[in-house]
């Protein structure tokens, strides 16, 4: 049974119990209310319990991607008891609906430690819409989150992540994905809300065939601190990376890396950085890195950071939009990242966050 | 009662003067045609209206609906019922046509209807000009002033750009838009037309036509005639005659 948490703020980061699912995850700081799945195939844990039940977890996955030492939040993510989801899908089994966890911060002051291990086997599907949330409104506190993805031969993962904090937590998640041979992950990060400080750069190493794909989604607001990035380590032939990125800054600092490295014949990659700066408050420092190690590869980016257009303001306006209408509408389709391949209703559900966050009333 | 009422209007745009003194009336119902050769002050002039930024008034009034709107912002012209189509309109990466249009309504019937007729159905789910052609673009703008239906249709040059299958599809869509099928007593939707090519008069008839050159309105009439007058001499022959042969014609005032 859920204790009393606001169904709002979970429904803010997709944790909708009335919505077709797969499973459930739920953690409130380091207590774990729910875990559970709907369809065979699927196995949702807690990590502690996967260890015993499945000794590789701990002996080979637990770890296995992330260095223990690689900062002081690994470092201390380690040395804690691991409180997060070992999620497995089995070979050949593909997981329709979407599986939600949610991870809610509730003391004041607090630091939640979380580590979660997704294994996926040879050609298996799922989505997983991971939210991040505090309990209630103005909540203080730190998140520390690793997360180490393991994907069989062919399978195929979409994680969507959707962060909704308050203007007083740090976080700093870590993550590390193994692509298999034929297989492809994509990955959707959304933060529209209130933060002080998020500190992430997940890392995916992809194999012959393979693809890994990077969308988010940010919005920086007053105060906040962003030091985000993806990268894409393409080390099997013909592996292939995208990494895309919308950030807007409304008088927050984002520092946006995207590192793409082609290391084999074959590989391809291409990455975007957008960003729009609405007020003179705020910063975007882009930094895309390409890495040739091969001949036969293909890396390219595009990175662009300016203001609203006066001449886009004005044109709407000219339709009877207010300024702040016409400015709304601009920033929502600046946003507006149409991803390939992801389910409709995930889409959607990315789609009302940033409506929710931006909208002006029409 | 005119719709729009111009009254020694000076414009500078970059701090260059532009429009020295304009003078001119649009009645309820009427379409008028404005006539200049390249950097006359027509865009200016239709800038000025709209109150898009780069376009000072220095001197003069523009009242619309009886309001004196020189000082309005954009937007709250648009809602009093000014509709322009650009030129050059921008492309918006990320604004849907669709998602526009549905600012301005609610009834997605209309927008489909409107959309059939535009030929434009299957560009409502694409980014607002990003990767239109000429001709696609200025279906967009007359598409967008379809749906918002204002009071007044500012067109700055509806035919540039577009091939001659098209130039007919917007100038039916214009003439729908104008109420061309109505008796002229019963029309209420006016037009502001500029061109310098005069092809659009092929399809649309103008009431009435003003000439501007050097920022001033040379000469006012019939919009055949002073178009004839131009086809046959150039703006540059036939400045002093705009003066004399189209000067105070009775077409240019509330009768």
């Amino acid at each position: 049974m859920i204790p009393t948490i606001s169904s709002e703020r979970l429904e803010d980061i997709g944790y909708d119990r009335t919505a077709a699912c797969s499973g459930h995850f739920l953690v409130l700081d380091h207590d774990i209310i729910e875990s559970s799945k709907i369809i065979d195939g699927l196995e949702v844990l807690p990590l502690g319990e996967a260890f015993e039940k499945y000794p590789h977890v701990k002996d080979k996955l637990f770890f296995g991607l992330i260095d223990r030492e690689k900062n002081e939040y690994t470092r201390q993510a380690s040395e804690l008891p691991p409180v997060g989801y070992y999620i497995r899908v089995e070979d050949g089994v593909t997981v329709e609906e979407p599986m939600q966890a949610a991870f809610l911060l509730a003391l004041e002051g607090s630091t939640q430690v979380i580590h979660n291990i997704i294994e996926l086997g040879r050609g298996a599907r799922l989505h997983i819409v991971n939210g991040c949330t505090t309990a209630a409104h103005g909540r203080g506190g730190r998140h520390i989150g690793i997360t180490e993805t393991y994907l069989g031969e062919e399978s195929s993962l979409g994680y969507t992540m959707l962060h909704n904090w308050g203007s007083q937590v740090e976080v700093y998640p870590s993550g590390a994905v193994a692509v298999g041979e034929g297989a492809h992950y994509i990955s959707n990060y959304v933060a529209m809300t209130a933060v002080k400080k998020i500190v992430s750069n997940p890392v995916a190493y992809v194999k012959k065939g393979g693809s890994a794909r990077f969308y988010s989604i940010i919005y920086a607001r007053s105060g906040a601190y962003f030091d985000m990035g993806s990268q894409a380590a393409l080390d099997g032939e013909e592996a292939s990376g995208e990494i895309i990125s919308r950030v807007v800054s409304e008088g927050g600092t984002v520092i946006s890396r995207q590192m793409l490295t082609g290391n084999v014949a074959g590989a391809i990659g291409h990455m975007e950085c957008s960003g729009l700066l609405i007020n003179s408050e705020g910063v975007i420092h882009s930094i895309p890195e390409l890495r040739g190690a091969h001949p036969d590869i293909n890396l390219s980016h595009e990175a662009a950071v300016g203001k609203i257009s006066s001449e886009e303001l004005s044109y709407l306006r000219t339709r009877g939009l207010s300024e702040e209408q016409a400015r709304a509408l601009i920033i929502r389709g600046f946003l507006d990242l149409k991803i390939e391949g992801l389910p409709d209703k995930i889409q959607a559900l990315i789609d009302e966050i940033i409506s929710r966050s931006v909208d002006a009333p029409m | 009662m005119a719709l729009l009422e111009i009254h020694d209007l000076h414009v500078s745009a970059d701090g260059k003067d532009i429009l020295k003194g304009i003078n001119l009336e649009i009645d309820e119902g009427k379409t008028a045609v404005i006539f200049g050769p390249n950097g006359s002050g027509k865009s200016t002039l239709m800038g000025a209206i709209c109150g898009l930024p780069g376009y000072r008034v220095t001197r003069g009034a523009i009242i619309f609906q009886g309001l004196d709107i020189t000082a309005l912002p954009i937007d709250e012209r648009a809602r009093m019922g000014l509709g322009i189509s650009f030129q050059h309109p921008p492309a918006i990466k990320g604004v849907r046509l669709r998602t526009m249009l549905e600012t301005l309504t609610d009834d997605q019937e209309l927008i489909q209807q409107y959309s059939e007729l535009l030929n434009m159905g299957t560009y409502l789910e694409r980014d607002i000009n990003v990767g239109f052609s000429g001709g696609e673009r200025k279906r967009s703008e007359i598409l967008q002033l379809m749906v918002q239906a204002p009071d007044l249709l500012l067109l700055d040059e509806p035919e540039s750009g577009v091939d001659i299958e098209n130039i007919s599809v917007i100038a039916n869509a214009l003439k729908l838009l104008l109420e061309k099928e109505k008796p002229i007593q019963k029309r209420k939707r006016s037009a502001l037309i500029i061109t310098h090519t005069g092809f659009i008069l092929d399809y649309i008839r103008a009431d009435v036509a003003h000439v501007i050159m050097d920022g001033h309105v040379l000469g006012c009439g019939s919009a055949a005639e002073i178009f004839e007058e131009i086809r046959l001499n150039g703006y540059k022959q036939c400045s002093h005659c705009f003066a004399e042969k189209f000067r105070d014609n009775s077409l240019c005032t509330e009768q």
